[in-house]
């Protein structure tokens, strides 16, 4: 009885198996082809899977079923942290969490005045990292993580800490790699941001494929799930303008 | 052979190759790593660093640490053991260096991918990159408390077949891989089940006063070939014996060879069987 309140409750998502240990089957049946120059906006509740999408994407799950194949460079904005080391100053970080990436010291150390120049922190660079605040941080990883344009660029929530300022910098940086036939793949909760830097979307909702198709269709959606008995935004004001 | 599928949405088609099966993914990790060197020994040097960030000493703390540990414990255990402290401090010295390296990548081993979990969950890196880090990060605490056996050598001296001490070499190597299976079995079951580090931390603890590093083997008479079977005596045994101008026990090269063996076989086999699955158990 318990097992299948469990199972009703979260879509059979969750539950517990023979040794009473609980599974959680984050996604299912997602299946998406996405081509060079997309720039796919990933949308959906909290715990809707977008973030397990990401990590499938950046090869940091391997799917347990079915198959991810992903032609060119991977370059992940998951979490503004990894790779930096706290005691160390934003200098030594922009080359450590370089190596991270797989960009050797020496080849960093070249590309690190432009990496510096580009997060605009000016002296703030010799202090150690611990005293950023967010918005810093998210300056100095985005940086480094784009110095090298991507094949593929993979982005969680995170960005929409940054200023207003700092946005547009970050959008006209996206732009620039997938003119170049980048493919950008962003989860986030604004659907502003979305809108802005997308022309596809995914809904994902429980794990699974809820809307997929041009950006405007699956904010909608997004939109009607969110409040199913809102009225659409725009028709309104149409009306007004 | 090739999976051909179209896609519903944008109409491509697209030509899957076959998935290599998991062992040949898991050999294909393992070369990784190697080619990562620069990023692992460097991250390793700069672990050796942080652990003594705004110290005088820096690393040498270490040694500094197990000098005095040594000092302490030579002068009481050689009286308590009726040895002369010319024998016995070379023999402690160069004993408990060596165990710490080996016994210190087995305690270490459990952490191997539990410590870098921020790092393979957000970024793909081969996760033999991680066990790799961890033995170069031991060498390298290795080299530096290596320093006080010179010293006390040259305090008391023993002759010393030269040529014994390119034996070292084979010796070292046998040892840093055991470190890397160790590692990476250790690691991974470590990963999945939790209460795994403390009991091997425990049971290392108990193997040192079963090995003879703190009590020279002749201490048990006629009984002597049985601590000669214990692995981590091998180990030790192999590196310890060039130093001391001591014959290497009959079986130590052998024990320690074929435990390597065997090690790496089920480690691989460890590895092949559940790599995919360390990113969720972290």
């Amino acid at each position: 009885m318990k097992k299948a309140l469990l199972a009703t409750s979260t879509h059979g998502n969750l539950g517990r198996d023979a040794l009473d240990r609980i599974n959680i089957r984050a996604l299912s049946d997602v299946s998406i082809d996405i081509v060079n120059g997309d720039r796919v906006g990933l949308v959906g509740l909290n715990g809707a899977g977008k973030t397990t999408l990401l990590k499938v994407l950046a090869g940091v799950y391997e799917p347990t079923e079915g198959r991810l194949a992903a032609s060119g460079s991977v370059s992940s904005l998951l979490d503004t942290q990894v790779g930096l080391n706290a005691d160390a100053t934003g200098h030594e970080n922009i080359i450590l969490r370089g190596m991270y990436m797989g960009i050797h010291p020496s080849e960093m150390r070249e590309r690190a005045p432009e990496v510096a120049a580009f997060t605009e922190l000016g002296h703030y660079l010799d202090m150690p990292v611990r005293t950023y605040s967010a918005g810093m941080m998210i300056r100095l990883a985005f940086a480094i993580s784009t110095c090298i344009p991507p094949d593929i660029l993979i982005m969680d929530e995170w960005l929409t800490a940054g200023d207003a300022q700092f946005l547009e910098k970050a959008q006209r940086r996206i732009e620039d790699f997938v003119r170049g036939s980048s493919i950008l793949v962003l989860a986030s909760h604004s659907t502003e941001l979305v809108e802005r830097w997308c022309n596809r979307g995914i809904l994902l909702h429980h794990g699974r494929i809820m809307s997929v198709g041009p950006v405007k269709e699956v904010i909608a959606a997004y939109r009607r799930l969110i409040d199913p008995s809102a009225q659409d935004a725009a028709p309104q004001m149409a009306a007004v303008g | 052979m090739y999976l051909e599928t179209v896609s519903g949405e944008t109409g491509r088609i697209l030509e899957l190759p076959a998935p290599p099966s998991r062992a040949a993914l898991a050999a294909t990790d393992l070369l990784d790593g190697v080619r990562k060197s620069w990023l692992w020994t460097t991250l390793a040097q700069q672990d050796v660093k942080l652990r003594y960030r705004g110290s005088i000493l820096g690393p040498f703390w270490q040694t500094l640490t197990t000098a005095v540990m040594i000092g302490g414990m030579g002068f009481i255990y050689a009286k308590l053991f009726h040895t002369d402290l010319r024998d016995y401090l070379p023999m402690l010295t160069v004993g408990l260096i060596f165990w710490m390296f080996v016994a210190g990548m087995i305690t270490e081993g459990c952490g191997t991918f539990v410590g870098v979990q921020g790092i393979i969950q957000q970024v793909r890196l081969p996760f033999s990159l991680h066990v790799y880090r961890l033995v170069y990060r031991n060498l390298l605490t290795l080299a530096h408390n290596f320093v006080i056996v010179p010293i006390v050598l040259a305090i008391f001296p023993h002759p010393i077949n030269w040529m014994r001490l390119f034996e070292l070499v084979p010796g070292l190597i046998l040892i840093a891989i055991t470190g890397i299976w160790v590692s990476t079995l250790l690691g991974m079951i470590s990963a999945r089940f939790r209460d795994v580090p403390p009991i091997v931390a425990s049971v290392v603890q108990v193997v040192f006063f079963m090995t003879p590093i703190m009590w020279p083997v002749e201490a048990l008479g006629p009984n002597a070939w049985w601590a000669q079977l214990n692995p981590l005596f091998a180990a030790v045994d192999v590196l310890r014996g060039p130093l001391l101008g001591q014959p290497t026990a009959k079986y130590s090269w052998t024990i320690l060879a074929t435990i390597t063996v065997f090690g790496c076989a089920a480690a691989f086999a460890f590895f092949a069987r559940f790599r995919s699955r360390i990113a969720f158990w972290v």
